[in-house]
């Protein structure tokens, strides 16, 4: 224990009550002494006590006063605690000021918005982006910011949903903007300038788009005239052979152009796929004769179909979607395994499942599989003849029906490949 | 003190169910004002599904200037509202029915542009009916924004900009009767067009009828102490 001020009072109390007894001893009246002697005790710490208020409520400028013992300690310490908080505060509000700059110069734009979606505060880039002001605090944001899309996704409340928009201020500029909930009920609107990755991501899309079509007709040309060429008897013997592997690779070209071409068409058509009625049972009986007539096949293609369940989407899509992942799997396997194709609801969402017992792939391949142009092995898949874009067209595909692609694989083993689509795509046929 | 309580209650709620009618007078600008831009943009595209959109759409905007026009009927009849807030009612009602009417004319324009679409498109893709459908959309923005705000400096600044459309409408019926004498075959299609442009022309006008209502609103009162005054007024009306 620290020797506080403590002793020094009750030893001064002490000799007061000490020198009460005394005087009371002395005199006479012992009582009359002993109230005399602690009103004025009483008298002196009022006295202190009313120093300090008057001391407390000056500036925090103003030295403590010096008192003896227990009313010195009091003022040290309390002069100390203000000291502290006063720093504290300065900090703060430096910290506070800095915020505020940095996050008034951010390139973004930032909105605040209490639980009834009113501004609680704007960043200048709001103003740039958003055409809020400051003085639209305690504004509803759907007042100012009142296309139905917005208003509908601020309803939604998704933290995971990005809204792709052109900006209220100039229809020229596009934004993405992001709800992020914070605290319990509020809420911070993000808003991001876009226009320049648009502008880019379109620019490209025309360009892919122009230069297949540009290729597509010189390519024609030149396969019509190896075509012919392959086929003339008077061919010297050393000729045929490398023309028809131009042939080949020719015909290979044009399906990648065709692939290229169709991506495009995806990429430019609607997010949401048409809903037309899908005979996915005659799809599958369809695409397995094509299977069999292969020349160099898996021995054992299985087909299972809930013949009963079709499907709401666009028919062409589907079907270069589902050609692509049999085709796949026709591919990679050897001519002893076996591919299995099976078509049923799972719960209630429509299923497709093709699992094959070929050559599996790597698990670090699985996530960028659905890439234009990556290959798993650079080698295999070039021999095979594929184009690099099936499972870029896949994904697609499925994007635009809402369903997704999962993948199984094992290597060695064999891999499965599952498009799931959502319950309100199902169609059942009585 | 209890019955002070009272007041302040029913003065809140009054104040919510105000500030509810605004917020839909809001969302129905809103509605509207995508109803124009896609008209416009099926025009310019030569869309005719979104031309149609349009046209099904526009019972939304009817339905809720039907509802709006409800509350504001009974708002009235309950509350009795007086000075600020009778102006902002009235203001409201007379709001809602212009809007009703753009409604009315981007249906009109989405019409026509499924129309003008099935018919063969001129060489310009009716880029002087998209600079007045620019122009117009704008100045519909503005003038919402100015509601919003309770901005009577804005609203002023729209009315001046309905000069502009006046004069491309101008200079659109010039065009268009230049283009019916080089070719009478076309006379159908640029009806149609004027059409279009004269329907813009009017939106422009309704929404310079919403900037009058917001400077009628908002005239000879300090507006940032609305709230105040709101609730000042409601003890009087509440007693009287």
């Amino acid at each position: 224990m620290t020797p506080g001020p403590w002793g020094y009072v009750l030893f001064r109390f002490a000799a007061l009550l000490g020198a009460a007894i005394l005087f009371g001893t002395l005199f006479g009246r012992p009582f009359a002494w002993l109230s005399a002697f602690l009103l004025a005790y009483l008298g002196w710490h009022l006295w202190h006590l009313w120093q300090l208020e008057t001391w407390l409520r000056k500036k925090l400028g103003e030295p403590p006063r010096d008192a003896a013992g227990l009313w010195g300690d009091v003022y040290a310490k309390l002069h100390r605690v203000r000291l502290q908080s006063r720093a504290r505060k300065k900090r703060l509000a430096r910290v506070l000021k800095e915020f505020r700059k940095s996050t008034q110069a951010l390139p973004d734009a930032g909105v605040l918005l209490d639980a009834d979606h009113e501004i609680a505060w704007v960043n200048k880039a709001a103003g740039k982006l958003l055409g809020l002001q400051r003085e639209d605090r305690g504004q509803r944001i759907e007042n100012l910011l009142r296309a139905p899309e917005f208003v509908e996704f601020l309803r939604q409340d998704d933290p995971e949903r990005v809204l792709r928009t052109s900006s209220p201020v100039d229809p020229e500029m596009r934004l993405a903007l992001q709800v992020v909930p914070y605290g319990e009920t509020q809420r911070l609107l993000l808003a991001r300038d876009t226009t320049h990755a648009y502008r880019l991501e379109s620019v490209r899309r025309t360009f892919v788009a122009n230069a297949s079509h540009e290729l597509r007709s010189p390519l024609t040309v030149i396969s019509g005239y190896l075509d012919a060429l392959a086929e003339e008897p008077d061919l010297v013997e050393h000729w045929r052979e490398p023309v028809q592997e131009m042939a080949r690779q020719s015909e290979r070209m044009r399906r990648i152009i065709e692939d290229l071409l169709t991506l495009s068409r995806l990429e430019a058509s609607g997010a949401e796929a048409e809903r037309e009625r899908v005979d996915i049972a005659g799809m599958l009986a369809s695409l397995r004769k094509e299977a069999v007539a292969r020349p160099e096949r898996p021995a054992v293609i299985e087909v299972e179909v809930e013949s009963q369940l079709g499907l709401w989407g666009a028919e062409s899509e589907i079907y270069s979607a589902f050609a692509n992942i049999i085709g796949n799997a026709l591919k990679y396997t050897a001519a002893d395994g076996s591919v299995h194709i099976r078509w049923r609801l799972e719960g209630d969402e429509p299923c497709l499942t093709v699992t094959d017992t070929g050559v599996g792939i790597p698990a670090e391949a699985i996530p960028r599989l659905t890439e234009r142009f990556y290959r798993v092995d650079k080698s295999r898949d070039r021999a095979t003849g594929g184009t690099g874009l099936g499972l870029a067209i896949v994904k697609h595909v499925l994007q635009r029906h809402g369903a997704w692609l999962e993948v199984e694989s094992e290597l060695g083993q064999g891999s499965s490949f599952t498009c799931r689509f959502p319950a309100e795509r199902a169609w059942l046929k009585d | 003190m209890e019955h002070q309580d009272i007041t302040h209650h029913w003065s809140r709620r009054f104040n919510a169910e105000l500030e509810a009618v605004r917020n839909n007078v809001m969302s129905m600008g809103g509605m509207v004002e995508d109803q124009l831009r896609r008209a416009v943009e099926a025009l310019e595209r030569g869309d005719s599904a979104l031309g149609e959109e349009v046209v099904r759409d526009d019972h939304k905007v009817n339905r809720l200037e039907v509802s709006i026009d409800e509350e504001c009927s009974r708002i009235i009849a309950r509350r009795q509202p007086t000075a600020s807030d009778l102006r902002l009612i009235m203001a409201i009602i007379k709001t809602i029915t212009d809007l009703e009417r753009i409604g009315d004319e981007a249906e009109k324009i989405g019409y026509l542009a499924a129309r003008l679409a099935l018919q063969e498109r001129p060489v310009d893709r009716y880029r002087g009916l998209r600079h007045i459908g620019d122009l117009v959309g704008g100045m519909l923005h503005q003038s919402l924004d100015a509601f919003a705000r309770l901005d009577p400096e804005l609203a002023m600044q729209v009315l001046r900009d309905d000069k502009a459309v006046d004069q491309e409408y101008d200079a659109l019926t010039r065009q268009a009767i230049t283009l019916m004498m080089e070719d009478p075959r076309s006379i159908r299609r640029v009806l149609d067009m004027l059409w279009v442009g004269r329907a813009l022309e009017r939106i422009g006008d309704h929404a310079k009828n919403i900037c009058e209502y917001v400077v009628y609103m908002v005239h000879g009162k300090d507006i940032r102490h609305v709230a105040i005054e709101d609730a000042e007024r409601e003890v009087g009306g509440e007693n009287g």
